[in-house]
């Protein structure tokens, strides 16, 4: 009886929908009807079009990458270092949480998690690098934000390298594993010993790192 | 004998040589319309990868969506249909002004346990994307893949918004014509995906079909 009264609706509601759409200007496939007017052209004209779409074409090549460059995909949580259409290494990541978090005693203001998206450039590239706590890092623990800088210290919890991206991001590594793959960063993108130490070796200062 | 052997040489061990780059590859170099429109894609987007951004370029003819950056694909999401009022307004570079919302987990400090991220299955799958001044985008997911009932609601609310609009055009005595509205319709999973990669402010280009 639920499923009777349920298809009755649906086709209520299909035919209202088609009477609606017949009443609106979209048209209700893919295709549009303006640009298919037809162009007075001659052969001089077309090679124009054409010379001018192949210089564009050829000055967008020009803008790519002409080195190694990282592409992080935060959904997938995946990062690869591509070589033009190559894949050159390919690694599971983590990525930011995306979660937030209150910043004490300053009203309606947040940390929001997120691996930042865009296109960044590697800005340094550090061996045994020392995570510096940032306030969040305490904060998120109930645990009051030290004032002695040497209390943020903490030595061997992001592996053997570290690639920072700018505004305290970092690709670097992980005593977490078992969380590769999963979106539970504060916005660093965390990567395995191995992967970690490729990217490091074919990574630059100044390679482009893309994410999206 | 030598040069002849080198010629060949060069001939097939570089099957790409002196090949033009073509930023799209369907494109029918017979067709000066298409062209004239790829010419003008192209124009926006040499623009947009000039400068360190992700970006989309909305290609209506191969039906696929680009986040693109430096003039690479990052990622495509295929576009099941589309439908436009105005071609016209699909026209230029378009600057959304803010990515779909999503409910964010609190942490709570202290707490201990693992705290819940959010994922790629959080984003909305049916929402509505503003460029001002001129552009509203829809994306909605396809009824095929959802249940009766999934189904029924999202005609509803496809009829719903369907009817506003068609009521805010009659009431404001103004041709739909000053909005151009384009609606994509993705599958579930890609629409999704394509909210998760959305962020404010990101310039967005649109390859209108020629044929």
């Amino acid at each position: 009886m639920a499923r009777i009264l349920l298809a009755i609706f649906g086709v209520t509601l299909i035919i209202l929908l088609v009477m609606n759409v017949q009443t609106t200007t979209l048209p209700t496939s893919g295709t549009s009807q303006e640009i298919q007017r037809p162009l007075a052209e001659d052969k001089g004209s077309l090679r124009t079009l054409q010379a001018k779409y192949k210089a564009l074409s050829r000055q967008l090549v020009q803008l790519m990458p002409n080195q190694p460059y990282i592409l992080v995909d935060t959904a997938r949580n995946r990062l690869y270092v591509k070589r033009q259409d190559e894949i050159v290494l390919d690694a599971i990541a983590s990525t930011g949480s995306g979660t937030i978090l209150d910043k004490p005693g300053e009203g309606n203001n947040q940390w929001i998690f997120d691996t930042p998206r865009g296109e960044f450039l590697v800005q340094s590239k550090i061996t045994h690098p020392t995570w510096i706590k940032p306030d969040w890092a305490f904060v998120e623990e109930g645990l009051d934000v030290p004032k002695n800088a040497a209390e943020r210290a903490e030595p061997g919890v992001l592996g053997d390298y570290a690639l920072g991206f700018g505004k305290g991001y970092f690709i670097h590594g992980t005593l977490y594993t078992r969380l590769l793959g999963k979106n539970v960063t504060h916005g660093c993108i965390r990567l395995n010993d191995n992967d970690l130490k490729g990217v490091y070796k074919l990574a630059r200062v100044g390679t482009p790192i893309m994410i999206f | 004998m030598n040069l002849c052997a080198i010629l060949l040489l060069l001939t097939f061990a570089t099957p790409g040589w002196g090949k033009e780059p073509e930023a799209f590859p369907d494109l029918n170099l017979s067709n000066g319309q298409a062209i004239k429109e790829a010419t003008r894609v192209l124009e926006d987007e040499v623009k947009l990868a000039a400068r360190p951004q992700t970006y989309i370029l909305i290609d209506l003819a191969t039906k696929i969506i680009h986040i693109k950056g430096r003039g690479i694909d990052l990622h495509r999401i295929p576009i099941i249909s589309w439908a436009s009022n105005s071609p016209d307004h699909l026209k230029g570079i378009h600057k959304l002004t803010t990515r779909p919302a999503v409910v964010r987990r609190k942490i709570e400090p202290g707490a201990g346990a693992e705290q819940e991220p959010i994922s790629v299955a959080d984003m909305p799958v049916d929402y509505v994307l503003i460029f001002p001044p001129t552009l509203t985008i829809t994306v909605v997911p396809s009824a095929a893949e959802d249940n009766l009932l999934r189904g029924a609601l999202f005609l509803s609310k496809a009829w719903w918004r369907q009817t506003k609009t068609w009521a805010g055009t009659v009431f404001s005595n103004q041709s739909s014509k000053q909005n151009g509205q384009l609606q994509l319709t993705l599958s579930g999973g890609h629409s999704q995906s394509l909210a998760w990669s959305l962020v404010d402010g990101m310039a967005v280009v649109i390859r209108r079909a020629s044929d």
